[in-house]
């Protein structure tokens, strides 16, 4: 974080407190792209997106007066974000029991080119049935490129845990996999 | 599998994974901004009408008809006032000027192009603004027409669109003239209720058929409906802030806001139809 954007964030944040509404849609707009993909990628549904992605931003201007500033604006947004699309994933999988165990994924036929249509379903219905832990570390790091300290200040656990669940959840993936990908993709 | 395989097959494939459309960023803003406002007991800014509504046909095509007529003046009139204003811009000193919301008389700076001209052009464009978004709320609230009235559709799309395109004109000119207020240092009480009146009427039109149904026009009236928004805001408040006119400007700039709206074929509007 350069000391222009904190700057930048410090100067938004004080508009905002003071009420201006001008600096609380800069900050929405400098930030909503970033945290909708995160909240769609890890929700796979867009009204859920957007309901997350709004709540983030609920929940931030309510505390915005707690930000102390030790991590920039955008990283301590993801920080709420997370934990609102975890919370709220949990509320929509006890409603609807939609979490699918890898095993209950249909049979597929492998074909001898690539990553198949349905092999990537595979995969996906793989990454859906990783853990609670695994998951966002493997979502924000492969999928939307956010870094290992990125991700532990957003987690608030050590960069080296960061690693160490992007290595288990790659190699359940693998393992999950492998049975159907073979030699096919070796 | 290998584990370079493996991984290389995973880069290609998982950036699809849950790969998000296009982001509703008006929609999720209007909702948290009414969702704070609820929760603060305050009411937010002119909302759009939940519901549609369907308007009758005949009284429109007079409607139409001078819809198309002024929106050819306003947009000429707005663009003139921008011209007008350019050469005196730059002798211009920063000066903070206020002018009473029911007159149109305009503190004079040291370079400021003549007040007479200047304050007409804007009355005038005022005065417009009102009519339509006077025609838009009788628009929305007119009853369905009867299925006899043959083709009472496409008058009624032809006087939405009028009035739409009218109402993009006179955006435009209060846009303008936000500007060139703010390039010469000064705060024109008149856009305040200009621009509130403009927000309501930019809400009242995205819910209106003929924008519905154009996804090109829909965005554009999103885009006006921040910028406007910020101005009304702005303008509302009454103090003059380099920090909130450069937001406002980014705003416009980022969203090619008066590029989309210089680039509408007013010319080929079916002006007297």
């Amino acid at each position: 974080m350069t000391d222009t954007s904190r700057l930048h964030d410090r100067l938004l944040i004080t508009r905002c407190l003071a009420g201006d509404s001008l600096a609380e849609r800069a900050l929405y707009d400098a930030h909503v792209e970033r945290v909708y993909r995160l909240m769609h990628r890890m929700a796979g549904d867009a009204d859920l997106a957007a309901d997350f992605t709004q709540e983030t931003f609920i929940r931030a201007f309510e505390r915005l007066e707690q930000y102390r500033g030790d991590s920039s604006l955008g990283t301590w947004l993801h920080t709420i974000a997370v934990s609102v699309a975890l919370n709220g994933m949990r509320k929509v999988k006890r409603l609807h029991g939609r979490t699918e165990a890898i095993d209950n994924v249909p049979e597929i036929a492998i074909q001898p080119h690539g990553l198949t249509g349905d092999l990537r379903t595979r995969l996906f219905a793989a990454v859906d049935a990783l853990s609670e832990k695994l998951r966002p570390v493997f979502v924000m790091h492969d999928v939307e490129g956010y870094t290992h300290d990125e991700i532990a200040t957003t987690l608030g656990i050590p960069v080296g845990t960061s690693k160490a669940r992007l290595f288990d959840a790659r190699a359940k993936l693998r393992l999950a996999l492998a049975a159907f990908a073979g030699d096919h993709i070796a | 599998m290998s584990d370079d395989n493996f991984d290389e097959l995973l880069a290609q494939s998982i950036r699809d994974y849950n790969a998000p459309g296009a982001i509703p960023r008006e929609e999720m803003w209007q909702r948290i901004q009414a969702a704070r406002a609820a929760r603060k007991g305050v009411p937010p800014l002119p909302a759009a009408p939940a519901k549609r509504r369907m308007f009758g046909a005949p009284v429109w095509i007079g409607a139409a008809a001078a819809a198309a007529l002024v929106l050819s003046v306003g947009v000429v009139i707005g663009r003139r006032v921008e011209r007008n204003r350019a050469p005196a811009v730059a002798a211009a000193q920063p000066t903070v000027q206020a002018t009473n919301t029911e007159s149109t008389t305009v503190a004079k700076g040291p370079e400021a192009p003549p007040v007479s001209d200047r304050d007409s052009i804007v009355a005038a464009i005022r005065h417009e603004t009102q009519h339509t978004a006077q025609r838009a709320r009788e628009l929305a609230s007119a009853a369905p027409a009867p299925r006899a009235a043959g083709n009472a559709d496409e008058t009624r799309a032809l006087a939405y669109h009028l009035v739409v395109m009218q109402h993009l004109a006179g955006s435009e000119a209060m846009i303008t003239a936000f500007r060139s207020a703010a390039r010469r240092g000064a705060m024109d009480a008149q856009l305040a209720s200009w621009s509130r009146d403009l927000l309501s009427t930019t809400r009242l039109l995205e819910t209106s058929p003929a924008v519905i149904q154009d996804p090109t026009m829909r965005r554009l009236l999103e885009d006006l409906d921040l910028v406007i928004s910020q101005i009304a805001q702005y303008t509302t408040r009454g103090q003059i802030n380099s920090d909130d006119l450069d937001l406002i400007e980014q705003s416009i700039d980022k969203r090619g806001v008066m590029e989309k709206l210089r680039s509408l074929p007013v010319g080929n509007a079916p002006v007297g139809t």
